[in-house]
């Protein structure tokens, strides 16, 4: 099909034609075509099938708002046609159709749709119950609407970019861009958002001067366009629709494939109008389309939208419609204006070239089979005048305004001039300028904007006798330029016919409404909810106040006493893949990580870490971690121990708030000196543990387990918040890296190493000591989780490297062995140490877990006292034992003390210790059972094996090799 | 058949009595089903005050998930009860309430998550409720869409698998209950708001509304979101703080998931309901509040985590997202049961992230406890005295994400 001459405002490019394919057929656009226009153009009228009656559906609102175009685009579902870029070898596919778009099984639907009315899934289905899951699989076989590949990432990609700026202007029509160029004029920084490729919003392609109003508009948003262009304080995002605004200011914004979150300071909302069809009968029938959809057609794609048109509106807007297809070369066969004393110029001259005109009328029903053939034209009173033949129906009849983003945050809608909706009071941050008040003429709208612009940058500047000034006179030259459009609210034509529909996502017609209502669902809300109008892919964009008018002409309240449905974000879809663009989540590695890779370290995550679990493949893991253990045991080994939080802690008060964030004391701990710690949230929980060790009177070092600095820092950052205390926390975590160095010979590695005397006298268990390692600075603590005597050397990470290497090469000779998280593990339950969160859980006290010692209920007050007070005072029921287990099977972690088929525990930790030859761990019993040698069972995948308790640690119960 | 050319009342629409035996604050699924439950065993001289309209708050809100999987002996029995019910609920209402009973599967990511998972099954199993850990292969099979590879930064380790639980059509639930309350006499009242609470010596003896006073010796405080207001009312402070929770839903697709999947590690969840939209949402928001407003850093955050489980969803759109507000206690189980030294008032509340599926075993029993002056077994460890008792039910484990 030809396209129409060409025009200033068309975006094709008739050099450069594009092939696609749509169900199958090969079709040719332009660039600049969207797939729909392209389409449409090929006359293409049938889109898609409905969700639930599989009627078809075709081009309705050409903005990317209805559902009636969803098809899938080289595999990707749910694309809108009308606003999707033509591009070459596009494979366009109908979905929801079987077998074709064109005859569609599933379209016997629509003739029994009696037996389908709103809800009644609710209502059947229930008898006899063992059917309902064969029925569930139907309903859901039936139902959804594009369909997902997978496995496998589909291609395309997204970007993320931040932005931040004073004032951001949604909406880049005339109102948008007067507020603009205002608020830059003042040296305010902009960014102005506008969804199209162009700027000047529906101005762009007015052909004709509207009949109201001298000029045409395209001239002056072009002009506007040039000095918005030409503005340095301007930053245009074009393509880009602000789908959400969010709590202070944070706009989310979808540009193209970008994803950008744009923080502002004010945000002026004119994103104009949307416009929403009315209903009568089969009001869905291809061919039944918006006025501004038709206007687009022709005007951005050079598409004739039909060959004989009936318009049907309540206003000028149709009058305007109707001249410009007929410019188009559409026959407009008659014009039905709800207004009984419709006259204007524009009438008259529609009416000179043939076009019948029927006042106080309007569309009453519309005709043809797949797609219209002919409408209906009646009064609004149900009388039928006289049946038009007609390929195009343009409505003109209903506006709301795009008021979205004011929804979102917190602002509602209210009923103004002639039933019209506009939003009510504003909320903070938020200025509203052009169509989205309910505005119609471009002088009123242009004032607006700069009105909106003026008293964004007041907010922002502060009172000024001059910007005040402006303000007031740009108030009064809107409130001088604003007119009071005459509106008929003629949605709902008179009938009573079965498909009327008020909402296309979800096929949801009158009498589905009035059904509900009449099942007493007659609150707005709960109309919504039953019938699921508004809820579909166009989020109410269609429907929002079809379902108001529907409902208060049912339950016989004003629009008023009906209400409004809460608008939420996103204001129009946004794909997973942009909001997720670019997440950090990011691997963590030690400096000698590739040192582990190196040495064939079988690799583990914890936290955001990558760690050596053992240095072997999987299928030698047990053998290697045997030896790992040995060497400990027997010589000395070497662990990463890079990934422990570590905080500096530093300050007149650190100590006192230490005191305060533990149950244990640490300002009695002498410099030099190392000390557990155990650390409770204020319900007494154990949240985390490590050690403190004091450097001097002011500075400790502070360690957490891996996984849980992040939440520590923020815990004592919550904690100092307030300024009552000089402290400060600093996260070493990544600056420092850190070696264990354990076992009998470990000392003999060190000694004479660097200038620190590691001897029993001179660094004593829970000793702590700076100085050089190898010419590194290090600070070294006495400690020793795995339960040998050990040496854990915190130093700057760029040395990580050096020092792990050089440790290494020294103590060759004394048989080091580098060992990983699973021998550690064992080692450390040989002598029952607690690894937290893993042996504790979200209610286990100190007490529980054998560290009362700890809890110093003597100090004045400390997090978690209160409760910790009143636990010590109350006998236990469960407590945290070792245990061992008879032969060679080891339990699962988690596996469940059982008492005579009840759950009365868990094991938390159990694992085979080849040092002592048999199966040891921890677990919960109840107090009963928390005494040496008492049995208990223990229950894993339904076998039952005898456990029994052992309250000392198994290997070295009196620390003498930890403290030798 | 005949049922679908019905179009009478759903409930009755009664003015507002001064007198009532039983006041019920909270029109969502726990008061209604306690309405309905009391209505049952005879006693119908009930209102069920709502200050919007009925299941406009939590019950609205949530995601709709079904489970008993829980850590806890207690709370294990508890929501297996609620499961048992559910399952009957369409045929005892006469209202399907689409209960798709798919199963539900929890994810593990990393060595300490699959412990976590070992010791519900065990507990599970030992009560008798359906639950085991499996691994990739059958996780793989059960979830084709699911990503099973190590591409993820996560990669999915093994899971909990959890055949009884589900999703259902939540509204539903709460117009059946309605239905069924208001069929046997008890009186439904929307848009009453409850302003006061009168007690005198110890006993509560009325309430007022915004429509007019009601006396009355026995208030239910049903409320969620708001229960620390209502409870204030009679001098009582609650161990609970409120946080939002929030949730999106996604464009319809054709049915491609059909196991309710959760992942604690990633702090997502994933279903698909029967019209094809998948519902997904995350952990409640760490800060306290009572905002229903949505923010944008969730909706990036857990975009980034489905899409670690599910790359194909990639394109798909998010439609609509929302929030709603949860009543967290220190011990992520509820309070049920009365009050010491207020003789007449109740309370069902603490429902955190987890009252939906409890909706059904609380009314049940609520109703129990109401009508007989006892307090059923199966409730008893919920009550208030725990935490000044030293009794809590720790589900933490297995709520904090696993609605």
């Amino acid at each position: 099909m030809s396209r129409l001459p060409a025009h200033p405002a068309q975006r094709i490019d008739r050099s450069r034609p594009v092939s696609f394919t749509f169900a199958g057929r090969s079709y040719e656009g332009f660039a600049g075509d969207t797939v729909g226009s392209a389409l449409y153009a090929a006359g293409v009228r049938v889109f898609s099938r409905s969700f639930k009656y599989h009627r078809p559906r075709g081009l309705l609102c050409c903005r990317g708002h209805c559902p009636n175009c969803l098809v899938n685009v080289d595999a990707v579902p749910n694309v809108r046609a009308c606003v999707e870029p033509l591009r070459d070898g596009q494979r366009v596919t109908p979905q929801h159709a079987w077998p074709s778009l064109e005859h569609d099984a599933l379209a016997v639907i629509d003739r029994l749709h009696f037996l389908f009315p709103v809800g009644f899934y609710y209502k059947t289905f229930i008898h006899p119950k063992r059917l309902w899951p064969t029925y569930e699989r139907v309903l859901r076989a039936c139902a959804g609407l594009g369909r997902i590949t997978f496995p496998g990432e589909p291609a395309g990609d997204y970007e993320r970019a931040h932005l931040f700026a004073d004032i951001a202007v949604v909406g880049g029509g005339a109102a948008g861009m007067a507020a603009a160029l205002e608020a830059a004029t003042a040296g305010l920084g902009v960014v102005l958002v506008d969804d199209q490729p162009e700027l000047g919003g529906r101005w762009r392609f007015r052909v004709t001067p509207a009949a109201d109003a001298g000029h045409a508009g395209d001239d002056i948003v072009r002009e506007m366009a040039a000095a918005v262009a030409a503005d340095g304080r301007i930053r245009v995002l074009d393509e880009a629709t602000a789908f959400g605004l969010y709590e202070d200011g944070l706009l989310g914004v979808l540009q193209r494939n970008r994803f950008v979150t744009l923080r502002v300071r004010q945000v002026i909302v004119a994103t104009g109008a949307l416009e929403y069809p009315m209903v009568f009968e089969n009001n869905d029938l291809p061919g039944v389309m918006l006025g501004g959809a038709a206007q687009r057609l022709q005007g951005l794609y050079g598409v004739r939208p039909g060959q004989g048109a009936v318009v049907v509106t309540n206003d000028d807007r149709g009058v305007e419609v109707a001249l410009e297809l007929r410019a188009a070369g559409v026959v407009i066969a008659a014009l039905a204006d709800a207004r009984a004393g419709a006259d204007s110029a524009g009438i008259a001259s529609l009416h000179d070239g043939g076009t019948t005109i029927m006042r106080g009328a309007t569309a009453l029903a519309a005709r043809g089979s797949g797609r219209v053939t002919s409408v209906v034209l009646g009064g609004l009173d149900g009388r039928v005048v006289s049946e038009m033949k007609c390929d195009l129906v343009a409505l003109a009849t209903g506006f709301e305004p795009a008021a979205g983003l004011v929804g979102h945050a917190g602002g509602k809608l209210r009923v103004g001039d002639g039933g019209r909706l506009t939003p009510g009071a504003l909320p903070a941050r938020v200025l509203v300028a052009g169509e989205v008040m309910g505005l119609g003429e471009l002088d009123a709208i242009l004032a607006s904007g700069r009105l909106a612009g003026a008293e964004a940058t007041l907010a922002l500047s502060g009172a000024g006798s001059r910007l005040s000034a402006r303000v007031s006179q740009l108030r009064d030259e809107l409130a001088r330029r604003r007119s009071h459009v005459e509106h008929r609210p003629a949605s709902i034509a008179p009938g009573r016919a079965a498909k009327r529909f008020v909402c296309l996502c979800e096929d949801v017609t009158e009498k589905d409404c009035q059904q509900a209502v009449a099942e007493g669902f007659d609150h707005i809300e709960t109309l919504k909810r039953y019938t699921t109008v508004t809820m579909g892919p166009c989020q109410g964009k269609m429907c929002h106040r079809l379902s108001i008018d529907v409902c208060a002409s049912l339950t016989g309240r004003t629009v008023e006493e009906t209400g409004t449905t809460t608008s939420r974000p996103p204001a129009q879809p946004v794909p997973l893949g942009a909001l997720a663009a670019r997440f950090a989540d990011p691997w963590k590695l030690t400096p000698m990580h590739h040192q582990h890779v190196e040495a064939g370290a079988e690799l583990m995550d914890m936290g955001a870490w990558k760690r050596p679990l053992a240095y072997a493949r999987p299928s030698d893991r047990q053998r290697a971690v045997d030896d790992e253990c040995r060497a400990v045991h027997e010589a000395v080994g070497l662990i990463d121990v890079s990934t422990l939080g570590k905080l500096e802690i530093v300050g007149r008060d650190a100590a006192a708030f230490l005191d305060w964030l533990h149950p244990n004391r640490f300002s009695d701990l002498g410099a030099g000196r190392v000390r557990y710690r155990v650390m409770c949230d204020d319900a007494g929980i154990i949240l985390d543990d490590g050690v403190v060790a004091r450097l001097d009177a002011d500075r400790f070092l502070l360690t957490t387990a891996t996984g849980t600095i992040d939440a520590v820092e923020q815990w004592f950052t919550w904690w100092l918040a307030g300024g009552r205390r000089c402290a400060h926390v600093v996260n070493l975590t990544g600056a420092l890296a850190a070696i264990n160095v354990a076992g009998p010979r470990s000392r003999e590695l060190l000694q004479g190493l660097g200038d620190v005397d590691v001897s029993a006298s001179a660094l004593p268990y829970l000793g702590a000591r700076t100085g050089h390692m190898a010419g590194v600075p290090t600070t070294i603590l006495r400690i020793g989780f795995v339960g040998e005597l050990g040496f854990e050397i915190h130093f700057p990470a760029d040395y990580g490297e050096y020092l792990w290497a050089t440790l290494m090469a020294a103590g060759a000779p004394l048989g080091v062995r580098a060992f990983g998280v699973e021998a550690q593990r064992v080692l450390r339950l040989e002598k029952a140490h607690v690894i937290v969160a893993q042996d504790t859980d979200a209610l286990t006290t100190p007490f529980g877990a054998n560290l009362g010692a700890l809890v110093k209920l003597d100090k004045p007050d400390f997090v978690g006292r209160d409760v910790l007070a009143s636990v010590a005072g109350r006998p236990l029921t469960e407590r945290l034992v070792g245990f061992e287990l008879e032969g060679t099977t080891v339990p699962a972690e988690g596996a469940a003390v059982v008492d005579n088929g009840h759950a009365v525990g868990r094991v938390t930790s159990a694992k085979w210790s080849a040092w002592l030859g048999r199966v040891i761990g921890l677990a919960w019993v109840p107090v009963a059972r928390a005494h040496d040698g008492a049995t208990f069972d223990v229950r894993m995948n339904g076998t039952v094996a005898g456990a029994r308790v052992a309250l000392r640690p198994f290997y070295d119960p009196d620390g003498a090799r930890l403290r030798s | 058949m005949w049922q679908l050319f019905r179009t009478g009342k759903m409930w009755h629409r009664n003015g507002l009595r001064d007198r009532y035996d039983v006041v019920i604050i909270g029109g969502g699924v726990h008061g209604l089903a306690t309405a309905y439950y009391l209505g049952q065993r005879g006693v119908t001289n009930v209102a069920v005050l709502e200050k919007s309209y009925i299941g406009a708050g939590a019950s609205g809100r949530n995601t709709a998930i079904i489970r008993s999987n829980y850590r806890t002996p207690e709370g294990v029995a508890f929501y297996d009860e609620s499961v048992k019910l559910y399952e009957g609920l369409s045929a005892e209402l006469g209202y399907n309430v689409l209960f798709s009973q798919q199963g539900h599967l929890t994810l593990a990511h990393t060595d300490s998550a699959i412990n976590g998972l070992r010791v519900r099954a065990e507990v599970n199993q030992l009560c008798g409720v359906q639950s085991r850990v499996i691994w990739r292969d059958e996780i793989q099979a059960l979830v084709p869409a699911l990503d099973c590879s190590d591409r993820p930064r996560y990669p999915v380790l093994a899971a909990l698998y959890h055949a009884p639980g589900g999703i259902i059509r939540h509204d539903a639930v709460v117009w059946g209950y309605a239905r069924g309350a208001s069929r046997a006499g008890v009186d439904i009242h929307p848009f009453t708001e409850v302003t006061g609470i009168d007690v005198a010596n110890g006993a509560v003896t009325g309430v007022r509304t915004t429509r007019g006073e009601i006396k009355t010796s026995i208030v239910l405080n049903a409320t969620a979101g708001f229960c620390s207001t209502i409870a204030k009312m009679v001098g009582l402070r609650l161990p609970i703080t409120t946080h939002p929770l929030q949730a999106f839903v996604t464009e319809p697709l054709e049915a491609f998931l059909d196991k309710v999947i959760v992942s604690s590690n990633l702090h997502v969840y994933v279903s698909q309901t029967d019209r094809g939209e998948c519902v997904i949402g995350s952990e409640i928001d760490p800060y306290t509040s009572y905002s229903h407003r949505s923010t944008l850093p969730f909706l990036e955050a857990t975009a980034h985590h489905t899409l670690e489980l599910f790359p194909c969803l990639k394109h798909v759109r998010v439609l609509r997202q929302w929030a709603g507000i949860c009543d967290m206690t220190p011990d992520y189980s509820p309070i049920m049961g009365g009050v010491p030294g207020l003789a007449g008032f109740y309370l069902d509340v603490g429902w955190g992230t987890y009252g939906f599926k409890a909706g059904p075993v609380s009314g049940r029993r609520m109703a129990e406890l109401i009508a007989t002056g006892r307090t059923p077994e199966l409730i008893e460890p919920f009550s208030i005295t725990r935490f000044s008792e030293g009794r809590l039910v720790g589900e933490k484990a297995a709520a904090a994400v696993s609605h």
